[in-house]
């Protein structure tokens, strides 16, 4: 990875990244909390990107801000309290102390691994590549991952049917 | 990549980048540093205002879309600002720069002053990976097909953010539903594409391009099911009639845009149209053979020829909204759900056995003519076939009332009157 | 395991401002989600008193009241008006008046139907294609009207004992025009929106209207005949030598929006049919009877009604002998097609209430008189 403009793109999208990351976590509207996660998705996006990963960046946003946020944007407006103050919660203490042992327990092994660098251009991951590791090498558990996800599918439904809708279908 | 029969010397308008690139390289022998970059945006600036902002939204999009409309209607559209009114875009322009923009009190500012910017982002973004000529794409990334689909994710958080903070009941209801039709409407439209990418073997735009070249035939012939299910999801994305209940006038007055005034409206207008011209530019990419023309691109420069394609598909989103009434937000997701995913299923099962079947004839150039006419037909066919198994039966003439001559008490049904 | 995703039901205001609530009207409605559960209607914001205003005034100088109550169909309720104080004083009206009263009350019902079904479309989202059209239509009556009474839309025209100007000359061409220009149209409204799939799966099953709630909240006009009963009081009830002509009602078959869509479709025709015959057979001779400045008709009450637009419209006035009605009731048909409106809506999602408040077609000037 050289070049200004990478090294450059690289701190840019890791202050904006880290500054949402935050974001989510500091700040006291629910809202404003998702908005920030919308932004901290992108900027994962953004760093495929410079890994050449282009696929994967483009999934990044389509399932993530496209899909996932959505889901949460979803959430936020059904749940009846969603403009409480986003601070107020009794589980301040434990979370910190969570906080502290995971943060331990990655600069350990952030500091024990032995990274290996690599010059010049990473190799990037083409679309027929993957394509074609998905559906010969790892076909199964992509076929598992199917299935869950169809079962999550029908479960929400069932989970969501007013009490109409349950009884039309016992009698038919 | 098949040679294109395009040449390389700069005064060839056919490939407008070659022109380009020789005045920014005889610049930067002239000028000092980096300024040469300076040169270039202004450049790029000045030629996309002119080729494609000029005669693409404004004059096509806002102006040609009021006067269509209007004609269809039996009336006359805007002909008064400038000769045939030509100058109502710019004149509605500065109307809405200079009104002022109420937000009310208890909204929540932030937001709604970052809506309308995000709202923009795709029709902005969306015209750095369409090729418009030979050499004139801004970003030929490998993957534009997905960026287009990344890309069209941003309107929905813009407006649901715009319903959030305007603290609007209104709001509220439009926002909820334009969210639940997007996301209903995007599966549909991945496949569709889908079926597109696996006829063609690549996800780029060029490539499309270059395959529709290579093989003479549009992508329209050989997916026409593909075609119709993406301009049904991409109406939906972009709020158009007949599925335009996010800003359903006659219902919640103007829903997620109803405490929006003055040039955030503004924005969120012009880029309805600013999209369904990318989007329509897109699908003229993908469906429609891109730039080329069955080999007149060697005459005709080839950016016309998409200009002339893109507005083509753009009448047809006109067209459609000028004459169809809306659908219910529950029966757009039942047919979204019901019928647009199952077809695009289908699709996509008919396009890759055929796929197979031409690998295996090693890509011979007869037989995607058979797959063309084959595909029409089993496309018509799989319609008529999926709408009466989900238990519709169209109207054959219209339903006429029945006619009595006495005036008496209740006639039921079935009964002679 | 179901109930456990509630979402709490909320108030909302379908207007007073809106577009599609036809004029200042407000519907409190208790919506869940999508779906209403509760639907309050808040009246009274066009109240202009004119009932107690009539009784300052003689029976003649009533008259342009009544043509702001339902400004849609101005014709139509001077003639109610003038048949219920002719009732009262029993004045007769010379065949030439009933004639051309007959014609006035037809066209009028075109005009009005044009913009009930326009505006209809328009509540589905049509997009105002279908409004411009049929106001193109409307505009050739409403040329008409302005060359016979002087006005559009207010147009004072019906006098007791007849009618206040004679026919003028380029009357009768303009009629034959309509009567030429318009059948096209009315085929063109079919061709877009009857058998238009959208507009059928936005109307039909949506407000249905059994008949005996129809009966029941004594509901009258095209929505009455939407659910299959067949009643016209122009055939029930015939006023204005109607007894001589022949046409015929048109009746629904299950009540709902699509039904009275395609009623008001069908009686436009059945208007041109009554405009061709009367103006074929219209009689020579005086166009009004004279009756005094201040006409005192004996002491009682009369109660006139005709088949408006929009249903049975009625006059109910009580004379004590003195130059201004004592008492001057009007029973819209809007107002009391209202009353079904919440067992149509309830159960539906906002947007059906928005089309079966576009089908029962109301006027809030004669909701609020």
């Amino acid at each position: 990875m050289d070049g200004f403009g990478v090294s450059l793109a690289f701190w840019v999208l890791a202050a904006i990244t880290l500054v949402a990351a935050a974001g989510v976590m500091v700040s006291r509207n629910l809202l404003h909390a998702v908005l920030f996660l919308i932004l901290t998705f992108v900027g994962v996006a953004g760093f495929f990107v410079l890994l050449s990963a282009d696929f994967i960046a483009m999934a990044q946003v389509i399932i993530y801000v496209g899909a996932i946020a959505v889901l949460v944007l979803f959430a936020v407006l059904l749940t009846p309290r969603a403009s409480r103050d986003n601070g107020e919660t009794r589980w301040a203490l434990p979370g910190m102390l969570l906080a502290v042992c995971l943060a331990a327990i990655f600069l350990f092994v952030i500091h024990d691994t032995a990274w290996k660098t690599r010059d010049g251009v990473p190799q990037g991951l083409s679309a027929s590549d993957l394509g074609t590791a998905l559906l010969t090498t790892w076909v199964v558990p992509f076929e598992i991952a199917s299935v869950l996800l169809t079962a999550a599918l029908v479960g929400a439904i069932m989970l969501t049917r007013s009490p109409e809708e349950e009884a039309e279908d016992a009698l038919a | 990549m098949t040679p294109f029969l395009v040449s390389d010397k700069w005064y060839d308008i056919r490939d407008l980048g070659n022109l380009s690139r020789a005045l920014l390289d005889a610049a930067d022998k002239v000028l000092p540093g980096g300024v040469v970059y300076v040169l270039a945006a202004l450049i790029g600036f000045v030629a996309s205002f002119l080729l494609f902002v000029l005669p693409s939204q404004l004059i096509i999009g806002v102006y040609g879309e009021r006067r269509i409309i209007g004609r269809m209607q039996s009336r006359l559209g805007p002909n008064r600002v400038g000769p045939f009114g030509l100058l109502q875009p710019i004149a509605d322009a500065i109307k809405l720069i200079q009104k002022e923009a109420l937000t009310p009190a208890q909204a929540d500012r932030v937001v709604m002053y970052i809506a309308p910017i995000i709202f923009v982002m795709p029709a902005v973004l969306l015209w750095a990976v369409i090729p418009f000529g030979e050499n004139m794409v801004i970003a030929d990334i490998p993957v534009s097909l997905m960026y287009f689909l990344a890309v069209s994710a941003l309107p929905v958080i813009a407006t649901f953010m715009a319903g959030w903070s305007s603290n609007n009941k209104y709001s509220l209801f439009g926002a909820m539903r334009i969210v639940s039709m997007a996301i209903s409407y995007e599966s549909p439209l991945v496949l569709a594409l889908l079926g597109a990418v696996v006829m063609s073997g690549t996800i780029s735009l060029s490539g499309m391009v270059a395959w529709a070249d290579q093989y003479t035939i549009w992508m329209v012939f050989v997916q026409p099911l593909a075609l119709v299910i993406y301009f049904i999801c991409v109406s939906a994305e972009l709020n158009r009639t007949p599925v335009d209940i996010a800003e359903a006038e006659s219902e919640i007055v103007a829903g997620y845009l109803t405490e929006y005034s003055g040039m955030k409206w503004g924005l969120f207008y012009g880029m309805d149209i600013g999209y369904a011209l990318a989007a329509s530019g897109f699908a003229a990419t993908v469906f429609l053979g891109g730039w080329t023309l069955f080999g007149l691109e060697k005459w005709v420069p080839g950016w016309m020829i998409f200009i002339g394609k893109t507005h083509l598909f753009y009448f047809l989103f006109i067209w459609t909204r000028g004459t169809l009434p809306r659908l219910r937000a529950d029966q757009l997701m039942a047919f979204a759900w019901k019928f647009l995913l199952p077809l695009g299923v289908f699709n996509l099962l008919i396009v890759s056995t055929e796929r197979m079947l031409w690998a295996e004839q090693d890509y011979a150039k007869g037989l995607i003519y058979v797959f063309a006419l084959v595909n029409i037909v089993l496309s018509v066919g799989l319609v008529y076939a999926w709408a009466r198994f989900n238990g519709y039966r169209p109207e054959r003439s219209p339903t006429r009332p029945r006619l009595v001559k006495q005036a008496g008490g209740y006639i039921p049904v079935g009964e002679r009157p | 395991m179901t109930g456990i995703i509630k979402s709490e039901p909320f108030v909302i205001n379908i207007g007073p401002q809106h577009p599609s609530t036809h004029g200042v009207f407000r519907i409190k409605a208790t919506v869940d989600g999508e779906k209403v559960i509760d639907a309050e209607m808040v009246m009274g914001y066009l109240h202009r008193s004119m009932e107690k205003l009539a009784e300052e005034r003689t029976y003649t100088q009533n008259i342009p009241f009544t043509d702001r109550t339902d400004y849609l169909s101005s014709m139509s309720n001077n003639l109610g008006y003038c048949l219920a104080v002719e009732k009262l004083a029993g004045i007769e009206v010379p065949p030439r008046g009933n004639a051309i009263r007959v014609i006035m009350a037809e066209l009028q019902r075109l005009a009005s139907h044009c913009m009930a079904v326009g505006a209809f479309a328009n509540d589905t989202g049509a997009w105002q294609t279908p409004v411009m059209w049929a106001f193109r239509e409307r505009e050739k009556i409403l040329d008409i009207f302005e060359v016979t009474s002087g006005a559009r839309l207010t147009c004072n025209y019906m006098r007791i004992g007849g009618v206040a100007f004679d026919l003028r000359p380029e009357f009768e061409p303009m009629v034959r025009r309509i009567l030429r220009d318009f059948p096209p149209f009315i085929d063109e409204m079919e061709g877009l929106l009857s058998e238009n799939e959208i507009f059928i799966a936005r109307t039909r099953g949506i407000g249905v209207l059994t008949p005996e709630m129809a009966i029941n909240s004594s509901l009258s006009g095209p929505m009455l005949r939407g659910s299959g009963i067949a009643w016209d009081i122009r055939k029930a009830d015939p006023y204005c030598g109607y007894e001589q002509y022949d046409f015929d009602i048109p009746i629904g078959y299950n009540g709902d929006s699509y039904d009275r869509f395609i009623v008001r479709l069908e009686e436009m025709r059945q208007s041109l049919k009554i405009i061709e015959q009367a103006l074929d057979g219209l009689p020579g001779g005086p166009f009004r009877t004279e009756v005094p400045l201040a006409l005192r008709p004996p002491k009682g009450e009369a109660y006139a009604r005709i088949e408006s637009p929009r249903g049975e419209l009625g006059y109910y006035l009580v004379s004590d002998e003195g130059p201004s009605p004592y008492r001057f009731h009007i029973r819209p048909p809007s107002f009391i097609n209202l009353s079904a409106l919440k067992e149509m809506t309830v159960g539906g999602t906002v947007a059906d209430a928005i089309v079966v408040l576009g089908s029962i077609d109301i006027v809030v000037g004669e909701i609020d008189r």
